[in-house]
């Protein structure tokens, strides 16, 4: 393939940066271009701003410098987007990691919205729902996707939402399709649909660029490899002259260490800390995403459940706290029987809590360091000791290096990862029988990802506090548990013994 | 060319009080401008309102919407959106009458309570009732999350025509000379101290003599901002409550997560938010009113909104609080006089309420953000 | 002559037009995910309007020979034109400014009392009574006025439910995130909405003055009658069909209300009450029922809509 020899230069992207408030710089002078008929790969670790440079793509971040430039007709002018109307308007459509369809509308009236705004444009006229269903049709046929046009989105699957997305961007003949994590998620034969569908756009002269964190999907389907690292791009390959563990390398930096699996498998005979029994419980839509699962966590051992982005974690970890009331089935926790206790008994019994959404339930942003810290770590019942209290905080921001201006500046001008200490911190500090995490490591760099695994071990196995940790890490879930679970579609498999069951095998169970 | 609103990055310096005065001037604008346009003469009306501002009658309007703007404060900084100040004022002075002219009337019964015991119980029950009504809303908020702001408003509608009903029919008075009201409350249960009138002829002894008097007559009232005044200090800054009510109101969520029944705090918050007013209503029956009128929708100053707008100018910060009560304490005061000029009616403080409270919700969003222009 | 039930039906019917096309122009308006808090007062303000324009038109335009039914009219929608302007500007600010929506409603809350007195008031000291300005008394009048209300509604429902432009509406009410993923402008798919809705609201406010009260006076701003409209608007999930069974037995009691006060010597200040009594019960009701999981309201009612919040 002569590549970019003939081939037009459908989009350049030139010295682009973004910072966000609290200072944090996500992507820092991005440049790059992308052919017609390609597929690019744009590969980067958790947080090393691969969904900012999209999100600019898309025209929903303004970018604080650098421009980006668009084929129309025949030679590169610069565009200014301030929303994805603008992005779609010059052929770039964005399908997300998590769809962003509305749920309570049709799928036809899904696509209808596109379409009469990309039409609007041309004076071809209104809409009508019934119109874009025959649409609809046609194109559901022409890719052997089957769609019914009437089924409320919230009814679909996640690959079926999916597959709607793609068709949307079918529809209406987009150039450039920017798929955000859109398959790291799918099932292995609708990923392999998905697979096909693309070359065969990429085969008509579309552009694709893939965003996504899994090496082995950029080498299964792109061209072009392109590394995100902190920001900024370290390395463009062809994918063909290039070895998964060079493209590693460049992800990763040299400090990537070896995964050390635990050996720690539960005694039988030791207390139950964490005992869940036929649980089952609803989603915020009010659909049973969970059912029947049953679990125990021992004193002192990891349990690690992994599971895809939205396989139930956070419904699971909620009702265990008891910030969610399941609909039937028993939870035990610290002793205390959360369904009929709630969350202030599990908390008064010591129990620490990472939340799924850390900004929602784990901190409160306008707040400063040491208030968060004064509600959970004030015994006397209507006055703080502020004396107390500040000691408490200042030895949590020393001991998870927490970088701040002092413990009164508010939480939200730290940046993420320096958030997620501060949460880590009290939460770890409080946590006296049990913590209860979902994804811990999140918005942490490595070094402080590393500490914290070491410290979550030291805290179960010599302080035998017992812990739970949800995720979607599968390396962090098997770095630290003593037994792994896996969470599909709402069902829990397991348990298995990190040493002993092979990574494959988890990976299989996680999307079979 | 496009403009783009970020989040700052770093803190504005003084934020707060840039935005507040922004507001003000941002509202006076859309109020001269509006009142421009229904052809009132400006220069008049601007003169007006600079000297409302130093008139010595300003002091009763501060201090009441000083003590009414702290017991909304509570509440707004717990984003529980109390608007409800106008009805927990006037419900809260029906045991007042019901006290001092039924139960322990000295003209009609032999009672041998001391008047300050009376007084005191005065108080006391206004502020439950007070508390009371707010927490209806509180309890539809905290265990149906019924929103506060329809249901506190439709409150006053509902204690409007109740204290109505209540003033032309049990409560109503018997020497009115034919006016439909209550009766006045015995002078022993009145709280003013009336200093006697003196001319000296000098004009800056008279403009200082006239402000003593204001006060001394008002003399319940301030000491009760004082003491309120302390209580909120000491509530945000040493109570496990008031940390609560800064964290409810930016993160109810977390606030739960950490074991807060955050359904109680709700209603406590309410209550305690309804007390204050409700208080404020009872001293406003003993130090000022002395009866209730018919029609309260007719006499009422409005001050259970125009504390809504001090406390929100105050950017939710107490320590503002008297320079934002002081503000619109001067800015009822202009629409007052607008009206005795005959520019205008009681459309005037609606309009300043309305404008100043538009400039601040406009206005307010430059403390957290910047505009860009590229 | 007219026998008294007639009559009764026909007030009945102007007080439904009323209570009606306002809560299905805040249902509209709300469904486009802007919280609606000025209502009471934009629907004080168009009384006010409807009586300044139609003395105004009567004055000027009768005298050139036209039907005065005709200028009632024009003035009910220029009330509308009015009022739908005031739901551009909550649109455009509420959308583009990352400010409050219920700070700025209930400012607007405000300023519509205010000026609605502006409006109003000069027109009752001049004539005392307005009668003469309002909607002649008549049958048709009253039967016409139904049947356009109840055709907005259908048009409403219509569009809301199968055109593209409603399935917009209701992405920007449940997500506009998300609805602007998928090719919205939020900002402009909400002017259409909160225009139009708030049109309906003005000419709504200029039926109740002009048609069922045939009544105005400066004390009216304390009604608080937009509440009701609110109240229903959120009973029955803000959907243009459910608000008619509503909006009928809101303005019977309204219209009873009235009635009874004059008939059975009812305290005039506990007949008063009860509306908004019923009001608060309304919503007790709703909130303590399976209706609130029915009738959800639109996820993204009242969020600011800002697009560059960050998350770990």
């Amino acid at each position: 393939m002569n590549t970019g020899t003939l081939r037009r230069v459908v989009l350049s992207i030139n010295n682009i940066s973004k910072t966000f408030p609290g200072g944090i710089t996500a992507i820092e002078e991005i440049n790059l271009d992308l052919y017609e008929g390609e597929i690019v790969a744009l590969l980067g670790e958790n947080g090393s701003g691969k969904s900012t440079l999209v999100k600019i793509l898309y025209g929903v971040y303004t970018p604080d410098s650098g421009e980006i430039k668009i084929l129309t007709g025949d030679k590169l002018s610069r565009v200014n987007f301030g929303n994805p109307v603008d992005a779609m308007k010059h052929g770039i459509i964005l399908v997300n990691q998590t769809p962003q369809l509305i749920d309570k509308l049709s799928v036809a009236e899904n696509i209808a919205i596109t379409l009469s705004t990309l039409r609007s444009r041309d004076h071809s006229g209104f809409t009508s729902i019934s119109e874009t269903s025959k649409l609809l049709k046609e194109v559901s046929e022409s890719t052997g996707i089957r769609v019914d046009p009437n089924e409320k989105a919230y009814n679909l699957t996640y690959s079926q939402k999916q597959f709607i997305e793609l068709l949307r961007a079918i529809i209406v003949n987009a150039k450039i399709f920017l798929l955000d994590e859109a398959l790291s998620y799918l099932p292995i034969a609708e990923k392999k649909r998905f697979y096909d569908i693309l070359y065969s756009l990429k085969n008509s002269g579309k552009t694709v660029l893939l965003i996504t964190h899994k090496i082995q999907e950029a080498f299964d389907l792109s061209d072009r490899i392109v590394i995100l690292r902190k920001g900024r791009i370290v390395g463009v390959l062809e994918t063909k002259n290039t070895t998964v563990d060079e493209v590693r390398r460049l992800m990763f930096g040299e400090t990537n260490n070896k995964y050390i699996i635990n050996n720690n498998w539960s005694n039988p005979e030791e207390e139950h800390v964490i005992e869940v029994e036929d649980l089952a419980v609803r989603d915020d839509h009010g659909r049973e995403v969970l059912s029947n699962i049953t679990f125990c966590v021992g004193k002192g051992e990891i349990a690690g459940i992994i599971g895809v982005a939205g396989s139930g974690q956070r419904e699971l970890v909620e009702s265990i706290v008891g910030l969610r009331k399941p609909i039937r089935g028993k939870i035990t926790l610290a002793g205390v029987d959360v369904v009929r206790k709630g969350i202030k008994a599990v908390r008064e019994a010591g129990v620490g809590y990472i939340p799924d959404q850390p900004l929602k339930q784990g901190i409160a942003c306008d707040n400063s360091i040491v208030e968060n810290i004064a509600i959970m770590f004030s015994s006397n019942p209507i006055l703080i000791n502020w004396d107390i209290v500040k000691e408490k905080a200042v030895e949590i921001v020393k001991n998870y290096n927490v970088q701040s201006k002092s413990i009164d500046s508010p939480v939200k001008t730290l940046s993420g990862g320096n958030i997620m200490k501060v949460i880590i911190g009290k939460e770890l500090s409080y946590a006296k029988q049990a913590l209860i995490a979902c994804n811990p490591t999140r918005a942490l760099d490595e070094l402080s990802a590393n500490n914290l695994v070491s410290v979550l071990k030291y805290k179960a196995h010599a302080e035998k506090l017992s812990v739970l940790i949800a995720s979607e890490d599968i390396d962090e879930v098997l770095t630290i548990s003593d037994a792994v679970y896996v969470l599909n579609s709402g069902r829990l498999i397991g348990p298995f013994q990190p040493s002993k069951v092979p990574r494959e095998r988890i990976e299989e169970l996680m999307v079979a | 060319m496009k403009i783009t609103i970020l989040k700052r990055k770093k803190e504005l310096k003084y934020g707060a009080v840039i935005a507040s005065l922004l507001s003000i001037l941002f509202g006076i604008t859309i109020y001269l401008v509006i009142i421009g346009l229904f052809g009132v003469n400006l220069v008049e009306a601007i003169n007006i309102l600079g000297k409302s501002f130093i008139s010595p009658t300003i002091m009763k309007d501060f201090l009441i919407i000083y003590v009414m703007g702290c017991g909304l404060l509570l509440s707004f900084k717990a984003s529980l959106w109390n608007i409800g100040g106008e009805g927990q004022f006037y419900i809260a002075m029906i045991p007042g009458i019901v006290i001092t002219l039924l139960l322990f009337n000295p003209e009609t019964s032999s009672t041998t309570v001391p008047a300050f015991i009376v007084v005191l119980l005065v108080i006391i029950t206004g502020s439950v009732v007070g508390a009371v009504w707010a927490a209806v809303a509180g309890t539809l908020k905290a265990f149906m999350n019924i929103d506060e702001v329809p249901v506190t408003l439709i409150l006053n509608y509902i204690a409007y025509y109740l204290v109505n009903h209540l003033v032309s029919g049990p409560l109503k008075g018997k020497k009115t000379y034919g006016y439909l009201r209550t009766d006045e409350i015995p002078g022993i249960y009145r709280l003013n101290i009336i200093l006697p009138i003196t001319r000296t002829g000098n004009q800056f002894e008279e403009a200082v003599y006239s402000f003593l008097t204001q006060v001394s007559y008002y003399i319940a009232l301030l000491v009760t901002a004082i003491a309120i005044s302390v209580f909120t200090w000491w509530l945000f800054k040493y109570t496990k409550l008031g940390l609560y009510i800064k964290i409810m109101g930016s993160n109810p969520e977390y606030l739960y997560a950490t074991g807060v029944n955050t359904k109680m705090l709700t209603l406590l918050i309410m209550a305690l938010s309804g007390s204050i007013i409700g208080l404020s209503g009872s001293l406003y029956l003993l130090v000022e009113w002395g009866r209730i009128p018919y029609g309260i929708q007719s006499h009422t100053p409005g001050y259970g909104y125009l504390a809504i707008l001090a406390s929100w100018l105050s950017m939710l910060d107490h320590r503002l609080l008297p320079v934002s009560a002081y503000l619109v304490a001067g800015l009822r005061n202009t629409g007052l006089s607008i009206k005795i000029a005959g520019l205008g009616d009681t459309e005037q403080t609606l309009i300043i309420l309305g404008s100043v409270l538009l400039g601040y919700s406009i206005t307010r969003f430059i403390a957290d953000y910047e505009v860009k222009i590229r | 002559m007219i026998d008294f039930y007639g009559e009764a039906l026909m007030r009945m019917s102007a007080a439904f037009a009323t209570i009606y096309l306002v809560a299905l122009g805040h249902s509209l308006f709300e469904l486009s995910g802007v919280l609606d808090l000025s209502i009471d007062g934009v629907f004080f303000l168009s009384t006010g309007l409807a009586v300044l324009f139609s003395a105004q038109l009567h004055t000027s335009l009768t005298t050139l020979g036209v039907d005065p039914l005709i200028c009632t009219t024009l003035a009910s929608v220029l009330t509308g034109l009015v009022t739908a302007l005031i739901g551009l500007f909550l649109a455009f600010i509420l959308t583009v400014l990352p400010i409050s929506h219920g700070a700025v409603g209930l400012s607007l809350m405000f300023l519509g009392y205010g000026l609605g007195i502006y409006a109003g008031y000069p027109v009752r000291l001049k004539y005392g009574s307005i009668a003469q300005f309002a909607y002649p008394e008549n049958i048709v009048v009253y039967s016409l006025t139904l049947l356009v209300s109840l055709a907005l509604g259908l048009t409403t429902y219509r569009m809301l439910y199968s055109t593209a432009i409603g399935a917009m509406i209701r992405a920007c009410g449940e997500d506009p995130h998300a609805a602007s993923a998928l090719g919205v402008v939020v900002y402009r798919t909400r002017l259409i909405a909160c225009g139009l809705g708030y049109f309906m609201v003005g000419v709504g406010g200029s039926i109740f003055t002009l048609l069922w009260l045939r009544y105005w006076d400066i004390r009216s701003y304390v009604l608080g009658y937009g509440w009701f409209a609110y109240t229903i608007a959120l009973a029955a999930g803000r959907h243009p069909l459910i608000l008619i069974p509503f909006a009928g037995v809101f303005g019977a009691l309204l219209e009873f209300n009235i009635s009874i006060q004059a008939t059975y010597g009812l305290p005039v200040d506990l007949a008063g009450m009860i509306p908004f009594i019923a009001a608060i019960a309304l919503m007790t009701l709703y909130g303590s029922t399976k209706l609130k999981r029915l009738f959800e309201p639109p996820r993204g009612l009242g969020k600011i809509y800002y697009k560059e919040e960050r998350t770990i």
